[in-house]
Formats: structure tokens, C-alpha cells, sequence
């Protein structure tokens, strides 16, 4: 025991030493982060208590939906959690850098398994805090229920991790045992963004939005009886649920002790199993990952001959970083396999439009068409800020510990962030059209709105490019151990901030106008000279603000990374 | 060929270099020495352009580093103490992107030039592997490789020897003579007391961030007053504080 509390601690004195000696600009990066997480958790809770409160009206079927709602958070966060702890499981276990000294150790390796499966239950389960606590907390502001629903929500969640943490680590150390560690980690996050791909786009064709729509109950009825059939008796969730829903709506003193003992039970046995399977496979497992990978190089030619065309209007230096930035993106299953998700992204962003009920609104569907024109523009911009935060962001953090490489080169800071910004610029700019034509050409749109749209999204995406790249060398880090952690950082969320800002700033700036210029075509009056003057000081604002929104970053970018150290 | 004047690097308030003034010239083989936390590898990281001085200027081939950071780096090539590279290339193709960043990607003899390093460090039948699947001595011998790509005027290597098997050892040292005989000044920091003595040509010694001493083997003898080898006179410079003066410097 005493081993393992010494191989605990270090984690412990890290994060204390973290908070105990943390500059001030960190303690404001970590308070900022906690705001941001506070404004989800609290977002979370009203949305989550509507959906309650809009449940409880309706009658009949109103328990009944606030039950199978329960039914399936508990199993959507279960099913996440495995996913997650098998992923947590693997840097832990058998990729971390302080493992070959914890191996070297006389320390038992049952007690190295516990200690690295506690590190793991912790990295693993943080989410479910965020976002778990305010939909219970939802439950119980609606439902009113006595303590023990607390008490239940407490223990029960406790082993509903424990049992998933446990499954996670079994599956990964077999798994690991199997295939190598490094090519079991690119297996795992394939089928991961395999499966999130499937499933979101399989969740947007259900079409739930039907759920609110009171003509459609008959449907709901019938989906919701399809969702029946995900819930099992022999499943951990189903005991957790009923004992959560049993303590939220049954009379004090109603304690589902079978379900409880069933789930501690499992919890139990899963942990002994654990640490058996540990002592059978864990150290030949660790053993194997330590061995050096080789790996093919599948597809060379192709990419050779993309990346000749590509950078063919590059000079030798950029033509250089480009092909390299290519050849590691598309050679590393954890990058290039994120397009799918992008590509889930956009799929579902244009099908969402596609089914629009605009011929069921009350207002004028001409002014409607307009209107949502604008939000478009908005939410496409939204949408590139997503896309721009994982891909662009990162650039130049993507260089890694290899920086040094560029930094002791002869190439300028501001040839380098100006040869990445025209890189990322034209996909950016393709997706982005693609994005505002396709989705006005659903929302049978004026030729003049089109031409707007098409104009100011070729603006936004120069400034959302370049906010990217400028802010990414402002704030890089190039000490990641995976670089999808990096957009998920303070100068990540920093940026999803200021761009959301540019865009709405850019949107006002066209809307007023565009509207007086709609107006005035539906009532036939013409523009007066005063209104033409608003219309083009508001257009020439908009395209300043496009202006600064390119120069501005980019030059922040160079010059913080001349001061890097 | 190289000029450190006044160079001063200050960390949080701690004086890491501490008002350095050096000369290399053309040709020489100059090895930097000192005990742990010294400011070695600072003023190393400093030359290469990887850091930034807190005062002070350094003078490469001509051209003030600040000033005009493109010519004085494009004259440099830097051997770093842990050769952390872009794992998804090949050593082939890593060689090509450092070929293209010194500007030197264009010229007809760019592949034999490859090739010729490729051979000499033993790494021609690895060339067309993934780096993430070689060892730390081929990393670092890869380093070397992309270092002499541009046949730079001044070499500035930190603790070239570590990783290395013996006989890459030898061949380092080999190298490093040579191009120092072609013309070439290579400014190295070592611990290998015997490698400092074997290869360069002058030395200096660095403590607490200020050289305490500087010259031929023969005028170091001199200043400490012992007739012994180079571990001798080091540890009477430095009155044998090695780890007891180390302080720590920063992250890097």
C-alpha cells in the first residue's frame, strides 16, 4: 500500500505545485477556463430543465419521456465512458514517458496496474462531472425529490465509473496484447471517429426535432419505443436508472436495494478481474510497446504528386514546411481521419437546411429567406471557426519540439506565418463557399443575397484564417502529446471567442444595410441619398473590419514568435 | 567568424549568461566547457537563434543575429543536445525540408550531396524509413547530416557525443576536425573532457554564467597553474563545483 501511495503522489504534488506556484497570467488562464466551464454547466442546466419542465406538461407520455431521457444519458455516458477510459488507458498504462522508471522500480506490478488504473479513472471521468452534474442537478430542481436521491446520485455514478473504467482497461490491456500499443491507439481513435461520424449523422436523419413538433406524437410514440429496445436489464445503466428514478419519483424509504447490490457487485468483481488480468498480461503488454514501430508508407506517390501541385506557387523554403506539414498530416491516422468529421459536419450543416419548413412560417417567405440568409452566413461562419480552431489553430504548434528546427533556420517569422496562412486559405475559402452557395441555393435565395453572402463569406474566411494562424503562433505549445489538446486550450477557446466576434461584428455591419436594400426592392420606393450614404459607410466598415482582422493576428503572430523562448 | 559581445540572458531575475565577450575565428575548433547549469547550453541556444538574448549581441560571419537573423543563420548550422524531429518524415525527405529552408534545395548537387552525407553518417539504407522508428544515436546522426547540408561557415554543436556508439564518436570527431581544417569554425559545448582536449584547438570555461577562463590548452594550463590534463586544470578552475553550483536555469 505504501508503494502505492508513493506512485500516487506525484500526480498530487504536481497539481499542487501547479496552483502553489502558478504566475498570475496562469491563475487568470485557469479562472478564465473555469468561467467558461461554470457558463456550460449552467447552460446545461436550464436547457435540461426546459426540456423537464416541457416533458412534465404534456400528458400522458410526459413521465414517460423524462424517464427514457434518463435511460439514455445514463447509457450515452456510460458507452463514452468506456471509449474514453480505453483511450486514457493506454497513455497511462502503456505510453506514458514516466514509465520506464516506474517499471525499473522494485514496486510489485499490481500495485504500478492500481496506481496508473486510478490515474486513469481520473483522466477518464472528469466529463462526466461537467457535463452529468447539471443535468441531474435538472432532474432533481424539477422532480423535487428527498436526499436520498442525492445520496444515490453519489454512490451509484461512483461504480457506474468504476464499472466503466474497469471495462475500458480490460479491453485496452487485451487489445494491447494483441497489436503493438502505438498501432492499437491509431486502431482505437479510428473506430472512435468512425463511430461518432455514424452515429451523429444516423442521430440527424432521426430527425428529433420532431419530438417537439405535437402533430408528430403518433411518430414519437413509436420512437420512443424504438429507444426501448437500447435499454437491458443485464445492463449497469438500466440499474442505475431505475434506482435514480425510483429515489426521484417513489415515496421516501422505496430504495431499490437489489439494483444497488447488483451494481456494486459488478463494480467489485470488475476491479478483481482487473488486477488479475494485470497480473497475467500487463507487463508483456508494456513490454511490447516499448518495441520501435515501423511502418509503411502507403500511398507515396500520390501524395508526392499532391503536394508538387499544391506547392508549386510556394518559394524552396515554404515549398518545404508545406510538404512536411502534408506528409505528417496524412501520415498520421490521428490527423487526417478527423476529416471525416468535418466532412459529418458539413453533410449535416447542408441537410439541415435542405429540410427547412420555411413554407410553414407565418412571415413573408421572401423576408424570411433573406433573414436566414444572414443567420447562415453567421452559422457558417461558426462552423469554419470550428473547423479553422482544429486545423488551423494549430499550425504552428503542430511543429511540435521540432521547432527549434524552424526557429535556428534562415526563413523570416513572418514568411513563415504568411506561407501557413495562404496554405490553410484556399481549402478554407472552398468549404466556405461550398458551405453559403449550397445552403442558399436550398433557401431559394435573391441573386443579390447571393452575391453578398458569396462576398462576405470570401472575406470572413481571410479574417478567420488569419485570426487562426496569428493567434496560434501568439499562443502555441509546442509541448503537446497530442495536438487536437492544443485547440482545446486557453488561446483555443480564446480564438473560437474573437472570431465569433468578428463575424457577428461583420454580420451587423450587413445587415442594416442589406435590409434597407430589401425594403426598399419589396416596396418599390428607392433608396434615398442619406440611406445610400449608411449603405456604403456600412459596407466599407465591414471590409476595414476585414481589413484588421487579417493584419492585426498575423502581425501579433510574427512578433510573438520572434519573442518566444 | 563568430562574436559574442556583452551577452546576457536573465531568467526570471537569475543571470544564466552573464555578460560574455567572445571571439572564434575562422577555421577553429572551440569547445565550450563548464559544470552543470554553467549557461552552456543557454549560450549555445542563444547563437543559434533559438533564444533571445537579454542583452548583448552576437556576430555571425559579419552579421548581427538580431538584425539581420536570415544571413547570420543561413552561415550556421546547429547540432541541438536532443534531436527532437518531425517523426512522420523520412530521413530522406527531412533532409530535402532542411535543404529547402537553408535555400539550398535548388542546386544540381543537392541529391549527391544527400547521398555523400547519407553514406558517411551510415544512414543511406534508413533513408527511406519514418524517423519515428530510429534510435537516438540515428537521430542525432541524422541532425548532424541536416546540419552540414548548406555547408554552413560556422558549426555550433550541444554535447554532440550523446547517443552515440564509439565508433560514431569517432567519426564525429573525425568530421569535426575536417571541417574545421576546410575552414569551417566549430563551436561545440561538451562535458567530454577528453573530447575538448582531443578535437579543439581553444577552449573556454564557463561558470556561473561568466567564462573564467580562455584559451589554447597550453595558456589554460598556464591560468590555472598546473602542468596536468584538461580534467586537472577544469576542476582547479572550477574548483571542482560541479552539481553543488547548478542552478535552476528555466524550462529549456
Amino acid at each position: 500500500m505504501r508503494d502505492l501511495y508513493l506512485l500516487i503522489r506525484p500526480r498530487f504534488l504536481g497539481f499542487r505545485n501547479q496552483l502553489v506556484l502558478s504566475e498570475g497570467r496562469t491563475r487568470k488562464r485557469a479562472f478564465f477556463m473555469g468561467g467558461l466551464g461554470l457558463a456550460f454547466c449552467v447552460f446545461m442546466f436550464v436547457l435540461c430543465s426546459r426540456v423537464l419542465v416541457y416533458f412534465q406538461s404534456v400528458d400522458v407520455i410526459g413521465d414517460f419521456l423524462a424517464r427514457y431521457l434518463l435511460s439514455m444519458i445514463l447509457l450515452t455516458f456510460f458507452s463514452l465512458l468506456i471509449f474514453s477510459h480505453i483511450i486514457t488507458a493506454l497513455s497511462n498504462l502503456y505510453l506514458s514517458k514516466d514509465l520506464e522508471l516506474c517499471h525499473s522500480t522494485p514496486v510489485s506490478i499490481e500495485e504500478l496496474f492500481v496506481s496508473r488504473a486510478l490515474s486513469t479513472l481520473m483522466d477518464g471521468s472528469w466529463m462526466l462531472i461537467i457535463f452529468g452534474v447539471p443535468i441531474f442537478l435538472a432532474y432533481a430542481y424539477v422532480f423535487a425529490p428527498g436526499p436520498g436521491f442525492y445520496i444515490a446520485l453519489l454512490h451509484m455514478n461512483i461504480a457506474m465509473v468504476i464499472i466503466a473504467a474497469g471495462i475500458g482497461i480490460l479491453v485496452t490491456m487485451i487489445l494491447v496484447h494483441i497489436f503493438p500499443a502505438q498501432r492499437t491507439r491509431d486502431i482505437i481513435l479510428l473506430l472512435s471517429i468512425f463511430m461518432v461520424v455514424a452515429l451523429y449523422i444516423m442521430f440527424r436523419f432521426l430527425r428529433p426535432e420532431r419530438l417537439v413538433n405535437p402533430e408528430a406524437f403518433f411518430s414519437v410514440l413509436q420512437y420512443v419505443s424504438a429507444l426501448k429496445v437500447t435499454d437491458s436489464p443485464y445492463l449497469p445503466t438500466h440499474w442505475i436508472a431505475e434506482t435514480l428514478w425510483g429515489s426521484l419519483t417513489e415515496s421516501q424509504g422505496a430504495v431499490h436495494l437489489f439494483e444497488i447490490l447488483l451494481t456494486w457487485t459488478t463494480a467489485g468483481a470488475i476491479v478483481v478481474i482487473n488486477v488479475w488480468a494485470a497480473r497475467a498480461i500487463y507487463f508483456e503488454g508494456f513490454s511490447k510497446s516499448q518495441e520501435a514501430k515501423k511502418r509503411l508508407m502507403g500511398g507515396k506517390q500520390v501524395l508526392d504528386f499532391f503536394i508538387r501541385f499544391v506547392t508549386r506557387p510556394f518559394g524552396g523554403d515554404l515549398t518545404g514546411v508545406i510538404a512536411k506539414d502534408i506528409r505528417t498530416f496524412f501520415r498520421d491516422n490521428t490527423q487526417w481521419s478527423q476529416l471525416l468529421l468535418l466532412a459529418a459536419l458539413v453533410v449535416v450543416y447542408v441537410y439541415n437546411f435542405s429540410v427547412l419548413p420555411l413554407d410553414k412560417s407565418p412571415v413573408r417567405l421572401d423576408f424570411l429567406q433573406d433573414g436566414v440568409a444572414f443567420l447562415n452566413m453567421g452559422l457558417a461562419g461558426f462552423v469554419l471557426t470550428a473547423v479553422c480552431t482544429r486545423f488551423v489553430f494549430t499550425a504552428v504548434s503542430a511543429e511540435g519540439e521540432a521547432y527549434w528546427i524552424i526557429r535556428s533556420s534562415p526563413l523570416g517569422f513572418r514568411r513563415y506565418l504568411w506561407g501557413k496562412y495562404l496554405f490553410f486559405l484556399l481549402p478554407m475559402l472552398i468549404l466556405g463557399e461550398v458551405l453559403i452557395i449550397v445552403t442558399n441555393y436550398f433557401l431559394d435565395v435573391t441573386g443579390f443575397m447571393m452575391f453578398l453572402s458569396s462576398v462576405t463569406m470570401f472575406l470572413m474566411v481571410s479574417g478567420i484564417v488569419a485570426l487562426g494562424i496569428g493567434l496560434g503562433a501568439v499562443y502555441p505549445n509546442f509541448r503537446h502529446q497530442n495536438i487536437a489538446q492544443v485547440s482545446t486550450g486557453f488561446g483555443g477557446v480564446l480564438y473560437m471567442i474573437v472570431s465569433s466576434l468578428f463575424i457577428a461584428i461583420v454580420i451587423v455591419l450587413e445587415a442594416w444595410p442589406g435590409y434597407i436594400l430589401f425594403m426598399s426592392n419589396v416596396s418599390g420606393n428607392p433608396v434615398t441619398t442619406y440611406e445610400w450614404l449608411f449603405i456604403i459607410v456600412s459596407f466599407l466598415a465591414a471590409l476595414a473590419v476585414n481589413a484588421f482582422a487579417v493584419v492585426k493576428p498575423m502581425r501579433m503572430g510574427g512578433r510573438a514568435l520572434q519573442e518566444y523562448e | 567568424m563568430i562574436k559574442l559581445i556583452n551577452l546576457t540572458k536573465t531568467f526570471r531575475g537569475l543571470r544564466a549568461v552573464d555578460g560574455i565577450n567572445l571571439e572564434v575565428k575562422e577555421g577553429v575548433c572551440f569547445g565550450f566547457l563548464g559544470p552543470n547549469g554553467a549557461g552552456k547550453t543557454t549560450t549555445i541556444k542563444m547563437m543559434a537563434g533559438v533564444l533571445k538574448p537579454t542583452e548583448g549581441r552576437i556576430i555571425i560571419n559579419g552579421s548581427d543575429l538580431a538584425k539581420d537573423p536570415s544571413a547570420a543563420k543561413r552561415c550556421v548550422g546547429f547540432i541541438p543536445d536532443r534531436p527532437f524531429l518531425y517523426e512522420k518524415l523520412s530521413g530522406l525527405e527531412f533532409l530535402h525540408f532542411i535543404a529547402g529552408l537553408y535555400g539550398v534545395d535548388n542546386l544540381p548537387s543537392l541529391g549527391r550531396r544527400i547521398s555523400e552525407l547519407l553514406e558517411l553518417f551510415e544512414l543511406s539504407h534508413w533513408q527511406e524509413e519514418l524517423i519515428e522508428s530510429y534510435s537516438h544515436g540515428m537521430k542525432q546522426r541524422l541532425v548532424m547530416c541536416s546540419a552540414l547540408i548548406h555547408r554552413p561557415k560556422a558549426l555550433i554543436v550541444d554535447e554532440p557525443m550523446v547517443g552515440l556508439d564509439p565508433k560514431a564518436a569517432r567519426l564525429v570527431k573525425d568530421i569535426f576536425r575536417e571541417q574545421a581544417s576546410q575552414g569551417t569554425t566549430v563551436f561545440m559545448s561538451t562535458h567530454s573532457l577528453e573530447m575538448a582536449e582531443e578535437v579543439c584547438e581553444e577552449i573556454a570555461i564557463i561558470q556561473a554564467g561568466q567564462i573564467i577562463a580562455k584559451g589554447t590548452g597550453e595558456e589554460l594550463r598556464h591560468q590555472a597553474g598546473s602542468d596536468g590534463n584538461l580534467e586537472h586544470i577544469f576542476l582547479r578552475l572550477t574548483e571542482g563545483k560541479g552539481l553543488a553550483h547548478e542552478r535552476p536555469l528555466s524550462s529549456h
